[in-house]
């Protein structure tokens, strides 16, 4: 699979400045998702958080402080999309 | 716009599944005739850099937050049945990865953001083009329209959804006006990003535009 080093390098930047916005600002104006806003106040019972199934919850990476969790957990999202992206690529090729 | 677990009752939550599936399986069919291995490449790649950008949460005072969804951008890039493919990988790593929207409500998510959003901004990118031509200021501003409109249209669709289902506290008369409404404001950030993308690629990169847009010559 041919992957551009620019492209790649751009999304890295992405991840790399991305606790800036999802982890550091967001501390600062008390944000959550809007949906998620919306089902502490009504109540809502998010029954999966019992049965939670990954150790990223919510892009987090247990034992590391939440700025540096985030890169990495946005480091691991990309080389997921990209590993499911390679086996697409392989089976297209066998084809 | 990911609806977590506990918004969506059974019936819903299926009726969306099943949407997803059915479609799914069209675009697949539909996919296969021009997948080629630098294309899937491109998706790959492409879905990548959505996933990155939907990280950088932009959080407004209040406690909420925006970021850019990229359906529109899927769309006008790689067509809507490859597009398709791109948000569905996002959303489908989003779930599983990081239990970002809710597993019960993964049919509802793609059917939102992967269908609605990507089918909605291909057409409207395509009519404008087709319509007014594919000179560079026709496109930037095709390209707003559809970003904003795809994410109006993907909020509705969200707002029907929960509004519909009995696990949610508001009927359609609420959710239906408040989700479109916050869309339509945040869809103007979205339509901003979409076109600013594509004026960049359209001098940069043209070839990383769908063929499947047809411009009128």
């Amino acid at each position: 699979m041919i992957v551009s080093k620019k492209a790649l390098i751009a999304i890295l930047i992405l991840v790399f400045i991305s606790p800036i916005f999802g982890v550091i600002l967001a501390d600062m104006v008390g944000f959550h998702e809007p949906l998620d806003v919306a089902a502490e106040a009504l109540d809502l019972q998010d029954w999966s958080e019992d049965i939670n199934w990954t150790p990223f919850f919510d892009y987090t990476v247990p034992g590391l402080p939440a700025e540096a969790g985030y890169i990495i957990a946005g480091t691991i999202g990309i080389a997921v999309i990209l590993a499911i992206g390679l086996i697409i690529n392989r089976l297209v090729r066998r084809s | 716009m990911h609806i977590p677990d506990g918004f969506l009752d059974l019936t819903t939550s299926a009726i969306t599944y099943a949407a997803f599936l059915v479609y799914g399986g069209y675009a697949f069919k539909k996919m296969r005739a021009n997948l080629t291995p630098e294309r899937t490449s491109l998706v790959s790649v492409l879905a990548a850099a959505i996933f990155a950008a939907q990280m950088l949460n932009w959080p407004l005072p209040g406690g909420t937050s925006l970021h850019f969804v990229g359906g529109a951008l899927a769309g006008i890039m790689v067509g809507p049945w490859l597009g398709f493919l791109a948000i569905f990988l996002v959303l489908l790593v989003q779930c599983l990865v990081f239990h970002d929207g809710g597993i019960t409500a993964l049919g509802a998510n793609v059917l939102n953001m992967a269908i609605i959003d990507v089918l909605v901004s291909y057409l409207v990118y395509r009519t404008l083009v087709r319509t007014f031509g594919g000179k560079g200021p026709v496109r930037v501003a095709a390209a707003f329209v559809s970003g904003w409109s795809g994410i109006v249209l993907a909020g509705a669709a969200c707002g029907l959804e929960i509004g519909y289902s009995p696990s949610f506290p508001y009927g359609f008369a609420v959710t239906l006006p408040v989700m479109s409404g916050w869309h339509a404001a945040l869809g103007i950030i979205e339509g901003l990003i979409t076109a600013l993308t594509i004026l960049y690629l359209t001098e940069k990169a043209p070839q990383l535009i769908s063929p499947e847009v047809g411009e009128k010559e």
